[in-house]
């Protein structure tokens, strides 16, 4: 009975003096981390390594120390932004500056407007190109919920040889059904365009709709109009060109798959940024030579193609140093020159006055001047999700719970008609937009 | 304990006098009454099971009748069941709600039928055992996430070694190339696997326990009495195992019912929403597409079946405290 009634006293003792001394380095270190200010970002991990190379080492390096300023930059995966973004909400505690890939609407009552920041700019630099202003601006709130420093085209990627032996250019859908079903025929490589849950396949098959003069919503941005003639169209020929020369991979992908389905040498056509062409001037130059870059594809109606990422920084209302992270997004778009070339033309500028003779610069690539020069015009033929409206909170859900895409998948695995299929995804995006109000 | 002055006194106890090792005195015997240190004790546990299980419950609860949304500077304003009703419209969530039981069923019949067979064999004396055994285990230590990642390429579209072997040896022909996750019936079996290997160690555990406090003389006795293996198993093994393997079942049942990391780490959900479950399709709702009410109604579908297991289990916890 002794020896008990003292292990427990010891026991409560010990543990009382194992805890004092756990709590008292995190003590310790609060108390030296709060002497200077920091300033900590938080954004994905570029497809193309090379601009993270000069953004985390080079240019918040140079900016912090020009400001007294510790920049601290947290790398997130391109499919838990969302969940980290969502996180730091619910916490009210995170990053001064969060950037997303896709404009965020639904954050907009917990994010500072940008309103001063983009008039500011404005005043250097111009507007900002069109498709930003539509996709990160409330009309309703008149406010500015994001900050776009860039936007990146969505071109096709093809293989130079094949479609020549074809004899077929990618230049309208029917142009790219036709040379794509021949090269899986007469050479036995397949077409990638993604029709999975994921962010690609959720661009490319917007700019399809589109070409078909169809679109998820009204340009008032309160009525949905998806179940159209033209969606059951876009639907139609996307069914065919599977059922031609893609394979059920198609059906598999995440963010990357398609690049990697191109670089690996197997695919005759995708639509994609340009990372899928810069990997393969790294990983095999060979194989790189022989892939070209397209504007997408015209349909019947236009020629259209979605935005590939929207790049866009937020301010949270519980940022702790919100005034820094609007003057470190301020100084990021007047440095956009050399983030465009470290981004190897990655990063458009939102604002295109940023860049100085963006024309020349994609002229003087190193490796393939003549493709990338189609990017010049990209602006022309890109848009964004809920175009012709604005991008709502309602839009975003649409977008995040991939809509679009399953609307194509399920006609494509034979599961519905085109007819069915489009009025299912107008059932579920009025019962989004329900949700929302307007 | 009550308060008199200069005194204190305890109830059966005789009071002393108040002096410091009086006092000490005193708290030493506090500490070892356990009446007082079993509560004290408890109180983590309680508390922790509160913040953690009953405050997110209950505010799931409210979320579910609310129109909050990811970025709500409030809780939101009460909408009844408007979002029960809205979910229930939907295609996506009714395709989910029968995707959540096929995978739960079929993952676990698999579970509770491998589990026995490798418990089975883990009985048995044979060379290598600590190894077999520790491998059997290493699914279960080894992180959810990274675990599946490591699936997500071996079943890769392009480059998946599980089809470069099933090739080598002429399972599949050499033009033929599974795409595991393209097709919905391959992309069931594949998340189902996938979970199936996550689970195992845990029900061979129990399993295992289960089979080695059985009496070793009822199985000598079936023995003398003729029984060959199978009648061995199913007149008697299974029998005595029924409430352990009862156990492994529910808490399998809990484990697949509520997963998501599977899911979505190998398929999000597709193709064409052929692995959508109630978990993941409350988070893409919730989380990804910003409606937190929509994503807590539709996690409270799985309450209902939760609620039944978790009776179960505690009626036969009961029991066996009974016993």
């Amino acid at each position: 009975m002794g020896s008990s009634q003292l292990s427990r006293r010891t026991f409560l003792k010990g543990a009382g003096v194992a805890a004092t001394v756990a709590a008292g380095p995190t003590v310790f270190v609060r108390a030296s981390r709060a002497q200077g200010k920091t300033l900590k970002i938080a954004q994905w991990t570029h497809f193309v390594p090379a601009f993270d190379d000069w953004f985390d080492k080079k240019f918040t390096k140079e900016w912090g120390e020009k400001n007294g300023v510790h920049v601290t930059v947290d790398h997130i995966s391109v499919n838990d932004l969302r969940a980290r973004a969502a996180a730091e909400v619910g916490a009210r505690k995170g990053h001064d500056l969060f950037g997303f890939l896709d404009p965020p609407p639904a954050y907009e009552d917990q994010v500072l407007s940008m309103n001063d920041v983009v008039s500011e700019l404005e005043k250097k630099f111009g507007k900002p190109i069109n498709l930003v202003q539509r996709a990160t601006y409330n009309p309703r709130t008149k406010n500015y919920f994001a900050l776009s420093d860039n936007w990146v085209p969505d071109p096709l990627h093809y293989r130079i040889d094949w479609w020549g032996e074809v004899g077929v250019k990618p230049d309208t859908w029917d142009h790219v059904r036709e040379g794509a079903r021949k090269i899986k025929e007469k050479l036995g490589h397949p077409a990638g365009f993604g029709i999975s849950q994921e962010l690609d396949t959720n661009m490319m098959l917007r700019g399809l709709l589109w070409g078909f003069g169809a679109h998820e919503q009204d340009e008032s941005s309160t009525k949905v109009t998806i179940n159209s003639k033209g969606t059951v169209d876009a639907i139609k020929l996307m069914t065919a060109i599977y059922k031609e020369s893609m394979t059920n991979e198609v059906f598999t992908w995440d963010p990357s798959g398609n690049n990697r389905f191109f670089v690996s040498g197997k695919g005759s056509i995708i639509q994609n940024a340009i990372s899928a062409i810069r990997t393969a001037e790294k990983q095999n130059p060979e194989l790189a030579k022989k892939m070209g870059l397209a504007p997408p594809a015209a349909g019947p109606k236009t020629r259209m193609g979605s935005e590939h990422l929207l790049h866009c920084y937020v301010v949270w209302k519980f940022a702790e140093n919100p005034d820094l992270a609007k003057k470190f997004i301020m100084d990021l778009v007047a440095s956009y020159n050399d983030a465009f070339l470290a981004s190897e033309f990655y990063n458009f500028p939102s604002f295109p006055k940023s860049v100085t003779d963006l024309r020349g610069k994609l002229a003087a690539d190193k490796f393939n001047p003549q493709a990338y020069l189609i990017l010049a015009d990209a602006e022309k033929w890109s848009a964004y999700p809920g175009y012709p409206g604005h991008t709502t909170a309602a839009i975003d859900e649409v977008f995040n719970t991939f809509v679009i895409p399953n609307m194509f998948a399920r006609v494509a695995k034979g599961e519905q008609s085109a007819e069915d299929s489009a009025k299912q995804a107008e059932a579920e995006m009025q019962r989004i937009f329900a949700k929302w109000g307007k | 304990m009550g308060k008199v002055e200069g005194k204190t006194s305890v109830p059966g106890v005789a009071a002393v006098p108040l002096g410091g090792a009086a006092a000490r005195a005193s708290r030493r015997r506090l500490l070892d009454r356990e009446s007082f240190l079993g509560p004290v004790m408890i109180l983590p546990a309680v508390l922790y099971v509160l913040a953690l299980v009953g405050v997110p419950f209950g505010l799931s609860l409210y979320l579910a009748v609310s129109d909050a949304k990811i970025a709500s500077t409030g809780l939101g304003h009460f909408v009844g069941l408007a979002n029960f009703t809205s979910v229930l419209r939907s295609p996506t969530f009714l395709r989910a709600l029968a995707n959540t039981f096929v995978f739960t069923l079929v993952s676990q019949v698999l579970v509770l039928v491998l589990a026995k067979i490798l418990a089975t064999c883990l009985t048995k004396r044979f060379y290598g055992k600590s190894i077999v055994r520790f491998l059997i285990l290493l699914p279960w230590v080894a992180p959810i996430s990274l675990g599946t990642i490591g699936w997500k390429w071996m079943l890769d579209s392009l480059y998946s070694p599980v089809n470069w072997v099933l090739q080598a040896l002429h399972i599949i022909p050499a033009s033929s190339w599974p795409m595991w996750f393209g097709v919905r019936e391959l992309a069931m079996a594949s998340v189902i696997g996938v979970h199936v290997w996550r689970l195992l160690p845990f029900a061979t555990v129990i399993i295992l326990a289960g089979l080695t406090s059985i009496p070793k003389e009822v199985e000598e006795a079936s023995a003398v009495d003729g029984a060959g293996f199978w009648s061995r198993e199913f007149h008697i093994v299974l029998p005595l195992l029924r409430p352990i393997l009862t156990v492994a079942g529910l808490f399998g049942i809990i484990f697949a019912f509520t997963d998501m990391t599977v899911i979505y780490v190998l398929t999000r959900g597709g193709p064409a929403d052929g692995t959508q479950v109630l978990s993941s399709l409350a988070f893409f709702t919730g989380i990804l597409g910003g409606d937190l009410a929509g994503g807590a109604a539709i996690s409270l579908f799985l309450f209902p079946m939760l609620l039944i297991v978790a009776v179960v289990m505690l009626r036969i916890a009961r029991r066996a405290e009974v016993a």
